[in-house]
């Protein structure tokens, strides 16, 4: 019996207990111990660590090149797919765009149900595709975000709603794309819409009613700390600082950590001369009550629409002889950054890709910033590109490794500054940019030394790719390009072990589950979700 | 008889308000499409790798909804793309300043295009390029080259086709990737093939070499995939054509589609 089989045993054996004494299917305590529950993919990232790695080592560097179709189901309605599902106990809850969610028998790919909410046509969502990044499950609810800015509670067993309440004013511009955190009680979403000049915030709701238990703004108020940092006029009113994506937790520290994105509008900072607290930045929350704890920017002034979402990953490692409390990140602006994650202590940023804006960061994690680097009328060619070095897209860690995955994208954009006049509902963004893209772009999967940044090998990608990445115990990295290609790397070496053409661009979450002893590994690409297995 | 006056007075003004108006649109519309626009459809929008826009008509913005349409939201999948989003202010401004290049006197085309469709029948042109559903496929289709590429252009890819390969004519390879671009692929048997590419993905290419035979190659099962970029498999005519026949070829293909 290899571990893996153990873990399912023994995954199996608390599963049947739980049902027993608990009812619920999903109670938090299951959550907090997600990744020791492999054959499950209980959270958006796999864990409340963001580590999107499995424990299950069934599918490995020996056998993956024999690795075949299980099976596929397509989407009900054309659009771009940048989900991670989620697997509870055989039953697969899979996210479709723009805001559909569906239950999926995870040994036939059957949909068992399926739940569309009534999105009006005239649904404002500026400032990306009207997408959805998963769901999140506690007790015997799912729930989703919709991209006319509500949140939903579904019953697991039948798709029926419990309840819906209304996030934020669709007609403000304010949308929903995230998967929700489930903690304990408690279910967290941020909002999209910082190309509307909205203004962000992180919402906690209670799970079983959906009221709001809290609300932090991204942007302080008069009087509140950081709103010096926007200069004298009104321009924190419209500020962006949006919240769309999936923040990470630590039970232990019990610090909910939400990053947000740019301030807006973004290519145009005249009305918002200053840092722009607390826009790009990483904030350490009490989930009791919403309150920071300690904030990190990465990119104050940002005028490049580096938004500083992107998936943070906790980790512990021993550095200058003590055992750390660890969180990084791949930021799109092209740095890798470590923070203590107990009181957000910037502890090292490195370049992951190329970077034309900054002479690197100081003892701080303050960006040096060049010289001539914002955008202008004529334009100006600056790296990374306007979609940043990473995005929405997934990292990985794997315990075993000690690697951090990140899929980086090589490219230029020549950013220009425009007018801005806010309008409610409409694009409030000062400008944009032009893709240095095709054959003189391009971008790599690389491999982090999680502590240090230090790069230990790259797998070259033709383009830059919106790919996600899992890493697994099976000893690989499974990603996928914006040309159709899913493979499958040697988590040691980034070596290409196993490779298939799947059709369309890869820009679901790779995700993988067990269940009667065998191990699947899911992905999306075009419209459809394949799912694979020995 | 002051409300009498008072009309008087708006009737005089409106117009030449408009007419203010419309110049200062203009000249800010200059500016914006020098930094936004220009790299595509050249200085004062006489064409370059993007058409030429100062025509009396565009075919695909014969009106102003269209041009509108195409400014906010590029023509998918193709060469032009949303380059940013812009303000209903900046639209008017560069929609004002497109519609102005139209009308403005247009620089003729020298020389002589029947001559220049000779020119193209004994060079053997059509070997490589389809005009009328006529000619080789191994370069790309003419038939209505005139309207999408400006003089300048024909003439640089006449003399040194290398210098930029086209980019955004066809739905593949993706928009930023170059179009015929050359590829020379040596097998691990030692056989080399080489030819335009395709299409390709991280890990296989396509490839069809001079003879228009089709090939797929897995990168991993070649001793050398070279990309050969700033090269075309289109000689320079460079110094095979005296001046003045440069201009009769260029005056035929800027008219193919019935463009000028």
């Amino acid at each position: 019996m290899t571990l893996t089989r153990q873990v399912i045993a023994i995954g199996a054996l608390l599963f049947n207990a739980l049902v027993v004494s608990a009812g619920a299917q999903v109670p938090y305590e299951r959550l907090v111990k997600a990744e020791s529950d492999p054959q499950n993919w209980l959270t958006y990232a796999g864990s409340y660590k963001s580590h999107r790695y499995s424990a299950l080592d069934l599918i490995n560097r020996k056998n993956v090149s024999s690795l075949k179709l299980a099976w596929a189901y397509q989407i009900q309605r054309a659009g771009i797919i940048e989900t991670s599902p989620l697997v509870v106990d055989g039953v697969m809850y899979l996210s479709e765009p723009p805001s559909t969610v569906t239950a999926l028998d995870v040994r036939s790919g059957r949909p068992l149900w399926t739940y569309s909410p009534n999105i009006p046509p005239d649904v404002i969502v500026i400032g990306s595709p009207p997408v959805n990044r998963g769901v999140a499950i506690l007790d015997d609810l799912v729930y989703v975000g919709t991209v006319h800015a509500h949140l939903i509670a579904l019953d697991a067993k039948s798709g029926t709603v419990r309840w819906d309440i209304v996030v934020g004013d669709n007609k403000q511009g304010y949308y929903l794309t995230l998967a929700p955190l489930a903690l304990e009680g408690k279910v967290v979403v941020g909002v999209s819409g910082a190309e509307t000049g909205i203004r962000g915030f992180i919402d906690a709701y209670d799970a079983k009613t959906g009221k709001l238990a809290w609300r932090t703004y991204t942007i302080p108020a008069p009087g509140e700390p950081g709103f010096e940092t926007w200069g004298k006029g009104n321009g924190w009113q419209t500020g962006g600082g949006s919240t769309w994506l999936t923040g990470s937790f630590d039970p232990e520290l019990n610090l909910l950590y939400w990053a947000t994105g740019n301030p807006a509008p973004d290519w145009n900072a005249d009305n918002r001369p200053g840092d722009n607290l607390y826009t790009d930045a990483v904030l350490a929350l009490d989930p009791s009550n919403g309150k920071i704890k300690w904030h990190f920017q990465f990119t104050p002034e940002d005028v490049h629409d580096w938004d500083s979402n992107e998936t943070m990953v906790l980790f512990e490692a021993q550095i200058g002889g003590r055992e750390r409390k660890l969180l990084a990140q791949a930021n799109r602006n092209g740095f890798y950054y470590v923070l203590d994650r107990a009181t957000g202590e910037f502890l090292t940023g490195v370049p992951y890709a190329k970077q034309t804006w900054a002479d690197g960061l100081d003892a701080k994690g303050r960006p040096i910033r060049k010289k001539g680097i914002s955008p202008s009328l004529e334009g100006t060619l600056v790296f990374p590109n306007i979609q940043g070095a990473s995005n929405w897209f997934s990292p990985s860690y794997s315990p075993q490794t000690k690697l951090f995955y990140q899929a980086a994208r090589e490219m230029g954009t020549i950013y220009y500054k425009g007018a801005a006049v806010y309008k409610p509902g409409t694009a409030f963004t000062g400008g944009g940019g032009r893709y240095v893209n095709g054959d003189d772009a391009s971008g790599a999967v690389r491999a982090l030394d999680a502590t240090t940044g230090k790069m230990k090998w790259e797998f070259p990608l033709l383009s830059p790719g919106w790919t996600s990445l899992l890493s697994t115990a099976g000893g690989l990295v499974f990603g996928g390009s914006e040309e159709g290609n899913f493979f499958a790397l040697d988590a040691e070496t980034g070596k290409p072990l196993w490779d298939t053409q799947i059709g369309g661009a890869v820009r679901g979450i790779p995700m993988s589950y067990a269940v009667d002893g065998k191990q699947y590994v899911a992905i999306a690409a075009g419209f459809t979700l394949f799912v694979f297995a020995l | 008889m002051r409300i009498a006056l008072l009309s008087l007075a708006l009737v005089m003004t409106l117009p030449a308000l408009a007419a203010a108006q419309s110049a200062g649109d203009v000249a800010e519309g200059k500016k914006l499409f020098g930094g936004l626009c220009v790299t595509c459809h050249g200085f004062d929008g006489a064409g370059g790798a993007g058409p030429p826009l100062n025509r009396p008509k565009l075919l695909s913005a014969p009106d102003d909804a269209s041009l509108r349409n195409i400014i906010a939201e590029g023509i998918p999948n193709r060469g032009m793309p949303r380059v940013r989003r812009v303000t209903d202010e900046e639209m008017r401004h560069l929609m004002a300043y497109v519609r102005s290049i139209g009308k403005s006197a247009r620089a003729a085309v020298p020389g002589d295009a029947v001559r220049g469709g000779q020119i193209y029948g004994k060079l053997g042109c059509a070997a490589c390029h389809i005009i009328n559903g006529s000619g080789g496929s191994l370069g790309p289709e003419l038939t209505n080259i005139g309207w999408i590429r400006g003089p300048d252009y024909l003439r640089q890819s006449v003399l040194e086709p290398a210098a930029r390969l086209p980019q955004g004519n066809l739905p593949i390879p993706a928009r930023g990737y170059n179009e015929y671009l050359p590829v020379t692929v040596v097998l691990r048997d030692g056989a080399e093939v080489r030819g335009i590419r395709l299409n390709e993905d991280v890990f296989t290419i396509q490839i069809r070499d001079t003879t228009g035979k089709f090939h797929s190659v897995r990168k991993a099962d070649a001793a050398v995939v070279r990309k050969e970029i700033g090269a075309s498999l289109m000689p320079s005519f460079a110094n095979r054509l005296a001046a003045g026949e440069i201009d009769d070829l260029v005056a035929y293909l800027s008219r193919l589609g019935g463009a000028l």
